[in-house]
């Protein structure tokens, strides 16, 4: 356990690089094989260019689909973290009955295989022409958020002494100013953490998309699509820039938190 | 005690807005879905669709692969992840804080360009091929793709997140002293770690592999992809049945019964994880 360096130590070692090399070997090959010049996946690529960028924002079907993807995941984003953020705040400050129900019904898409919520979702949409709908997607997309906002504000909120709200209510401020003057301000680093992390899940959901968009392209439904059907090599620009706004966005987020003093208690 | 009426509705405000997005979105599409399973075409309750899946060789058989390639997939998890975490455990604070992130990272990438990169990876032409024929190993490439083999390596690869950062937090509130109270008493490294250090993981390990058991039951993107529409499994199933030859009231009562089974073993989970928790 401690001191030189034993057979076993070592062992463990070797196990934990390797599993972190499974990981992430993957993922880092596919930046270098989306400058390949070449039409197949062969590795080493033959030579550099940007022909597989290009073949992506050259082609309108694929600007559409993007375009998609950003309006669903703006609008679901915002409406799960406006009503998730609103969901968190009543369950941990109010004293109302029934509110573990409410909180495991809160959480359930993460819980409910997802497959399962695209059935249900699909059949009961028919039922009502939300199929293939902006509408449609932005509804069910909003719903598979809500557990991470619930999560991630239910801490900011816990965490912030209710006591200082209170000053605010006896100094004559209404609920709505005290949040947006006290509370918000507080904890915006974990309501901007909450926001990303639902955008994110919105921009990549595949599932539910591919069964109730119908003709609605979005990115990852159109990647889907296409990969099942054959490899296109446009797929590892794609997979690259997606990487690539996620490592980003993580990075600021976590940055973020980090400055708030909110990183582990978010993450763990 | 009865607390007053206000006490009892405070804050419900708050969160019907949620609830009602919720209860129209999320819980009457699945309480439709469970009826449908249970409605005949002339109108009624019955069981038929239930009794065509038992009489159906083929659903059968999807069953059988989605359990064998879950558990399979699920044992690799926890064999790769293990480690990880154990390893991981002892590294400094700095060296701990990079490997977190390079677990958190992938786990946050679209699981579609997550199972992508094992074609590009694992492909004819592909890295890892590429060097099995050049050290000598092989003559032809392997098949690792479009088969069973490559939708259990993408499944480990996705979902080992899922095990290792639960296990890896379990295992930093696991008190240093008392292995050290065990060295002290001249216990041989292999035996702490059998009798004092594994034991204690055990429930989290068992949490973490029934979570990880769980999404593979229900997987969908990574088998269709890695799969090559050769590895049937209960999700590719549902597809089939809505999008391609569409069996609603078949692909209802297939929904509800992985429904069942999930919540099962999801409530199998909580019980374990309590017992971490405390």
């Amino acid at each position: 356990m401690n001191g030189q360096p034993t057979w076993g130590t070592r062992l463990v070692a070797a196990l934990g690089i390797g599993a972190l090399a499974f990981l992430v070997l993957p993922l880092l090959i596919v930046v270098p094989m989306s400058f390949s010049s070449a039409r197949s996946l062969a590795f080493p690529p033959p030579g550099f260019s940007l022909r597989w960028y290009e073949t992506f924002f050259g082609d309108p079907s694929w600007m559409e689909a993007l375009w998609n993807s950003l309006t669903i995941a703006s609008i679901s984003s915002v409406c799960a973290t406006t009503l998730g953020g609103l969901a968190a705040y009543g369950l941990r400050r109010g004293t109302f009955r029934g509110r573990d129900v409410a909180e495991s019904n809160f959480m359930a898409p993460l819980i409910v295989p997802t497959i399962i919520a695209a059935v249900a979702m699909y059949l009961a949409f028919a039922g009502v022409n939300l199929l293939g709908t902006f509408l449609g997607l932005v509804i069910a997309h909003t719903v598979l958020s809500v557990p991470l906002v619930i999560m991630v504000l239910g801490v900011a909120v816990r965490s912030f002494d209710v006591r200082i709200e209170q000053v605010g209510w006896s100094l004559g401020g209404s609920w709505f100013y005290t949040a947006r003057t006290v509370l918000l301000p507080n904890i915006a680093p974990s309501v901007f953490a909450a926001w990303i992390f639902a955008f994110i899940g919105s921009f990549d959901e595949v599932i539910v998309t591919s069964f109730i968009g119908g003709t609605y392209e979005t990115i990852p439904k159109k990647m889907f699509n296409e990969l099942i059907l054959q490899v296109n090599p446009t797929i590892t620009a794609i997979a690259t820039l997606l990487m690539l706004f996620t490592v980003v966005t993580l990075a600021l987020t976590a940055w973020m938190l980090q400055r708030a003093g909110r990183l582990r208690s978010t993450l763990l | 005690m009865a607390k007053p009426i206000a006490e009892r509705r405070q804050g419900v405000g708050f969160i019907t807005p949620l609830l009602v997005l919720m209860l129209a979105a999320f819980n009457l599409p699945i309480l439709y879905m469970l009826t449908l399973g249970f409605w005949s075409k002339e109108g009624g309750f019955t069981f038929e669709h239930y009794a065509q899946l038992l009489d159906t060789p083929i659903y059968l058989r999807v069953l059988a692969n989605t359990m064998r390639v879950s558990l399979v997939a699920t044992l690799v998890n926890v064999a790769i992840g293990y480690p990880l975490a154990y390893w991981m455990r002892g590294l400094s604070p700095r060296a701990q804080f990079i490997a977190v992130s390079l677990v958190i990272v992938p786990f946050w990438i679209s699981i579609l360009v997550r199972t992508y990169a094992w074609i590009v990876v694992l492909g004819n032409n592909g890295m890892v091929n590429r060097l099995l024929l050049w050290s000598g190993m092989v003559d032809t490439p392997v098949s690792f793709l479009y088969n069973e083999l490559g939708v259990m390596i993408g499944m480990a690869n996705v979902l080992l997140p899922f095990l290792v950062l639960p296990l890896f937090a379990a295992m930093l509130r696991i008190d240093d002293r008392l292995m050290q109270a065990a060295a002290s008493m001249g216990a041989p490294n292999h035996t702490i770690f059998l009798k004092v250090f594994l034991p204690l993981t055990l429930p989290a390990l068992a949490a973490g592999t029934l979570l990880v058991f769980i999404l593979c039951l229900g997987f969908y993107v990574t088998p269709a992809i890695l799969g090559g529409g050769k590895v049937t499994m209960i999700s590719n199933l549902l597809d089939i049945l809505i999008n391609q030859i569409p069996r609603w009231e078949q692909a209802s009562a297939v929904s509800t019964l992985l429904l069942i089974v999930t919540l099962a073993i999801f409530a199998g989970y909580r019980a374990l994880d309590r017992k971490v928790g405390t």
